[in-house]
Order: structure tokens, then sequence, then C-alpha cells
């Protein structure tokens, strides 16, 4: 009876249900339309026009002769790049690690139960608030020999004092780590403040029955337990250190000549002043290319991860 | 193995204090089971025993040392935690055998000990997998195979069983019961769960508000509790408190309650009631002393039968619990479930009041000890 009941309501409604229950249907995809419209081109699409680009012998506007590998073969020869990469190598291997390093002894001594952590947090946190314009121009007053912190430690009467690293070619690669790491190391404590909030106090106190001293608890027990918080973290800066671009700019501009390059100014050097689009598109993909080596696992593992789950 | 004395412990926070005076001594190989409500600080005193919190007063020995200011490490217990406290990121084998090698034992040793833990506990097949891969219950195994590592002097337990379901438990109790039938060590275990408390323990201290209600064998604590709390904390279902007024009857001293119709029952110790004569008292009953009428026990000293008004039946399998109002009190009957008590029926039970006791309706203490 009430089954029939039902079946007559959907019968007397059903001319005009389909067409409102397309439009529902329709209306989520009608509203995310422009957002992956916009993606589609502007992420995916001048992806895609970059990549063709790059086997091309395009130099000031882009042009359709394609010369295969030629912008490659051009781009390992080109001393200017062999350096942006070895700098990247550099700047990425030490800004990672010493941000890992500061970001977990930082946590760790913030995990303490210490007092106005709040507060202390906040400080720690606030350089990654902040555009790493802001950053490598503060830095370049700070790190600058004739006015920084080599001025004033004169003043303060050490006249022996040096510290001349932003103009020396040798050294200015870790004027950019010291500026980063300022700015970075406080999101990683961040990451593993939470993480380490999250491991079970009975966890500890048992590794405190067995035996184990605090050092020893953090080193076999607690950091072990931490796994996934260090590969996030590790993705995260790798991904800040290989498309570092507005540091560089800002803190050194590439200088002195070109010996604090980084990739990203390399390619924009190319691509839009130097009226080697070509070249810069090649640079570019091989960026491209870094980034995946990265993600790709990372992704991979996340998504089977949640799967096993 | 050791004894376990804890004199006048007490532990304040600030102001509030936690624990206000503990005194508990055990023999070697005796089964302590810490019981109480949560906030009673049972727990608070466990960390104590384990040197995880410091005790603002008193003393703790195990065995004839006094510990209560050693360090953890240096107290030779070891604890399951509520959790397990399971390394996650080491296998189940290095697990048992990482506090083996804090202290420095040599590896052939080590891994012996963890043969031997695991075939107590049948692991053996665990041993390489990560504590994540493990059930419930196998984690709970591999917790206590942590402890017995160690063969420890002590072993406490913090709730060990609250996170298993209702089946795995009662199987893990036995198994945590044969264990110490086994080894002969002493236990400290704290619970919330009075079944555990009587089923596991020598010795059970109830606890409330930081203080030891009472210290006693569980069946001691079950038919002598020295006050109300005990009496309703201890035994499922709880233990009945029926206002009686205490009535003079030929020379000596009976309870009147008011069943179906005002009935008078004897009392085991009348003089004990002499104090509170004409006045009213909390009688104590358990659900099992009230039963259907029993042609052994008829006529017996202590049993008296009566009507009564059914209020609910609730049928167990094993029992029946009727459920009535006693002198305005509500009150659990065990029968034979074959009885034919119905709702809103009135029906005749037997009320045994040889094993009954008697509070004070104010103070809630024992009357008649």
């Amino acid at each position: 009876m009430n089954n029939n009941a039902a079946k007559a309501g959907s019968g007397a409604t059903q001319a005009g249900r389909p067409a409102r229950l397309s439009l529902a249907d329709w209306m989520p995809k009608i509203v995310m339309a422009p957002t992956a419209v916009a993606a589609i081109v502007c992420i995916y699409g001048y992806m895609i026009w970059t990549a063709v680009l790059s086997f091309t012998n395009s130099r000031m506007l882009p042009t359709y002769n394609f010369v295969g590998l030629d912008q490659y073969e051009r781009l390992f020869m080109n001393d200017r790049w062999l350096v942006a990469l070895s700098n990247l190598g550099v700047f990425g291997g030490l800004f990672i690690l010493t941000c890992l390093f500061l970001g977990v002894m930082l946590a760790i001594f913030l995990d303490q139960k210490i007092r106005a952590e709040g507060a202390i947090r906040t400080i720690y946190l606030y350089p990654m608030a902040i555009s790493f314009i802001v950053t490598g121009t503060a830095w370049k007053w700070l790190l600058n020999p004739t006015n920084g912190i080599e001025k004033m430690m004169i003043e303060l009467g050490f006249e022996d004092f040096r510290f001349n690293w932003l103009s020396d070619p040798d050294m200015v690669v870790y004027c950019l780590v010291i500026a980063a790491v300022w700015q970075a190391s406080g999101f990683v404590m961040a990451l593993f403040l939470a993480g380490l909030r999250g491991v079970d106090s009975e966890m500890i106190k048992a590794a405190q029955l067995d035996g184990a001293s605090i050092f020893t608890t953090y080193r076999r027990i607690i950091l072990p337990s931490l796994k996934p918080v260090f590969f996030s973290a590790l993705v995260i800066l790798s991904h800040i250190a290989i498309k570092s671009f507005d540091l560089v700019a800002a803190l050194t501009n590439g200088g002195p000549g070109y010996s604090s390059d980084l990739p990203a100014n390399f390619m924009y050097a190319h691509a839009f002043t130097r009226s080697q689009i070509g070249l810069g598109a090649a640079s570019a993909m091989v960026m491209l290319g870094c980034v995946l080596a990265i993600l790709i696992p990372y992704l991979y593992s996340e998504l089977r991860g949640e799967r096993h789950e | 193995m050791a004894s376990l004395t804890i004199d006048n412990v007490k532990k304040r926070y600030g102001q509030t204090e936690i624990l206000k005076g503990i005194d508990i001594s055990i023999e070697a190989g005796e089964f302590l089971i810490l019981v109480g409500p949560s906030g009673c600080g049972k727990s608070t005193l466990m960390n104590s025993i384990a040197g995880l919190e410091d005790v603002s007063e008193g003393r703790i020995l195990i065995g004839d040392n006094d510990v209560t200011y050693a360090s953890p490490k240096d107290r030779d217990i070891a604890m399951v935690f509520q959790s397990y406290a399971l390394y996650p990121n080491m296998t189940v084998a290095e697990n048992i055998s990482f506090g083996l090698e804090m202290r420095k034992v040599p590896k052939a040793e080590r891994e012996a000990e963890v043969q031997r833990v695991a075939d107590m506990l049948q692991i053996g097949h665990l041993l390489k997998r990560k504590p994540g891969q493990l059930s419930g219950g196998q984690r709970q195994r591999v917790a206590m195979g942590r402890a017995l590592a160690r063969r420890p002097k002590m072993y406490l337990f913090d709730e060990p069983l609250s996170n298993l379901d209702a089946k795995l438990r009662v199987e893990m109790r036995t198994e945590i019961k044969k264990l110490h039938q086994k080894l002969g060590t002493t236990i400290v275990y704290v619970t919330h769960d009075q079944i555990e408390a009587m089923t596991l323990a020598d010795r059970i201290a109830v606890m409330k508000d930081g203080e030891v209600q009472q210290l006693g064998t569980p069946q001691e604590i079950y038919d002598n509790p020295t006050n109300l709390f005990v009496a309703g904390f201890m035994g499922s279902p709880a233990m009945n408190f029926i206002p009686a007024k205490v009535v003079e009857q030929n020379g000596s001293y009976a309870l009147e309650l008011q069943a179906s119709k005002p009935t008078v029952v004897p009392f085991p110790k009348p003089e004990s009631l002499k104090a509170y004569a004409g006045k009213e008292i909390l009688l104590g009953l358990r659900p099992e002393m009230i039963t259907e009428p029993q042609p052994h026990k008829e006529g017996k000293e202590f049993v008296v039968t009566a009507d009564i008004d059914v209020e609910v039946t609730e049928p167990m399998g094993a029992d029946t619990m009727v459920l009535t109002r006693i002198s305005e009190a509500e009150v659990n009957c065990r029968c034979n479930p074959a009885y034919p008590a119905k709702a809103d029926e009135t029906i005749a039970m037997m009320f045994d009041t040889s094993k009954a006791v008697a509070f004070d309706k104010d103070s809630g203490k024992r009357i008649d000890n």
C-alpha cells in the first residue's frame, strides 16, 4: 500500500523531474568549469607548449622550426647552466639538511612543556609568512659587507672581522642557504611539532621503563615513528629549493657574475631577457623533470598508502 | 619476585591532593588490583609505583629497597600499558628485546629470551611483523611479552584489557591469570572493571577520591564491604540498598521493609542495630539473596518469604532478573528462569538475610561490624 502510493507519486512528478534533476546534476560541473578550464590551459597547456618549444630553435618569439634535442645539447654545454645546476646541488642539499636538522631540534626543544610556547612557536613560524623577496632584501642588507653584520662587528671593535660571502663568488651560494634556512626551518619545526604531539605518551613511558635515555628514546623510538613527517618535509623543501627564483633575484641577482644563479634564474634570463626561448624552455623542462622525480614517488606512496588503509 | 609496600603516599598537584595517604602492602607473588571509578587516583598511584611520577610524601618499597626516589629504570619493574605503547617502527622481536638491549644484554642471550617469551605467549609466528600489522589481541600479547622479557621483580598492568572487545577481554583475562599462576610474580593491576578485579585478584584495593576505601581479598570485599561505596561498586548487578526501619521483636531487633505489604526480616547481628532502634537504616542485600521460594531453604533461620510487586523482568539465560520496588528503592532479584514472574503482577519471593549488611543512612558506613 505504501509502495503503491510512492509509485503513484513518482508517476505524477515524472514529467518535471528529469529536467530538474539534470540541472542539479550539472550545477557543480558548471560552477567548476571555469577553474578547470583555467587550470588545464594555464598549467598543463603551457607546460605542453613549453615542452614543444624546447624542441624548436625559437629565439625572441616562438617558432615551430623543430631541431630535435639540439637545445638540450646546447644547454648542457652551457657553463652558466652547469654553474646553476651545481649551485642547486649545493643549495638544495644544504638547505634541506639544515632545515630538517634545525626544525627537528626546535620542535624537540619546544615540546618540553616550556612556558610561552605559543608565542615562541609564532615567532619561529613567522618567516614562512614573508615573501622570499622580503627575506632576500633583508638578508642582502645584513650580509652586505659595507653596511651589514661585518660593519657592525668592526664597529664593535673586532677590526679583523670579515664576513663578505655575498661578494665572494665561491661563497655566495651559502648566503642563499642562510636566508632560505631562516625562512623555512620554522615551518619544518611546525610540521615536526605536530608529529611529536601525536606520539603516544605511554610509548615514551614504556621506553623510560625499558631503561632508554632521553637521547636514545628520541633516536630509536620517537624520530623513527615520525618517518611520514620527514618524508613530507623533504618533499616540500626540495620543491622549494628547485623552484627558488625570487630569493636569488632579491638577494644576489645571480651575482657576482652568474656565480649564484639557480636553474630558475637561468631559465628566466634566457627565455625573457636574452631572447633564447628554446634554450629557456629546455632548462624549464629539466627543472620539471627534477620536480617530478621527487613528486611521483611521493604521490605514489601517498595514494598507495590510502588504499592500504 | 618482591613484596610491595606503599607507606602513607601522598601526591599533590598544587593545592589539589590526588592521593591522600595511601597505605597498601602485599606479599611477594601476590596479585593486587587497584580498582575504582575514573579520577580516583589509581593510575596516579600506579605511575608513582613505576616512578613515572614523583610522590609528594611517603615511601614506596619494593622488597626491602626504598625506591621512592629511584628512577623508573632502576626499579626493576615492567609495565603493560592501556594503549600497549608498542614501538611502531620496530618488529615484534625488537620490541621485546629493546629493554634487554638497553641493559646491554649480549645479542645471543637476547635472542634466546625473545624465543622463550614468544613460546610462552604463542607469538612465535609474529616476531618479524611490525605492530601495525597485528590485531588488538596480538598487540596485547606482544606488550605482555615485552614486560616478561626482562624478568623483572614486579609487573604493572595499567588497564591492559580496556581496548579489547568483550569476548577477547574474557580470553585475555584468563591468560593473565594463568600467566600469574605460572610465573608467580608480584603483579599490580589497575582497572575500573570490577569483574576483572574479582576474577584476577589475590587482593583488591578499592579506591575513591584518592583514598583506599577497602583492601582485602575479593571474597572479603564482596561479602563484607566497609561502606556503601565499596558495596555498590563491587558486584554486578550491584547490591540492593533497601531503606528499612529497625523494630524491636521478641527482645531482639529486626528490620521492617515495605514490599507488597509491610514485612519484617531478621538480621544476622541484631545487637548492632540497637543504637538505631526506631530509625531507618539501609539494608544491603545482594540480588542472589532474593530468589523464588526454594523448598530446601524453607524454615531456615534468616529466611523469609514475602510477596513483591514485579515491575520488570530481564531474562539473562541462566537467571532472570526481577526488578521490584521495596520501601521506595529499586531492587533486583535473581530468580530461576522457570519461575513465572510477570510484570505488574504480585509474586512470592524468598529473602535470605544471612549475609545481609547494614549501613548508616547518612554516613554510608557499615553498622554491623
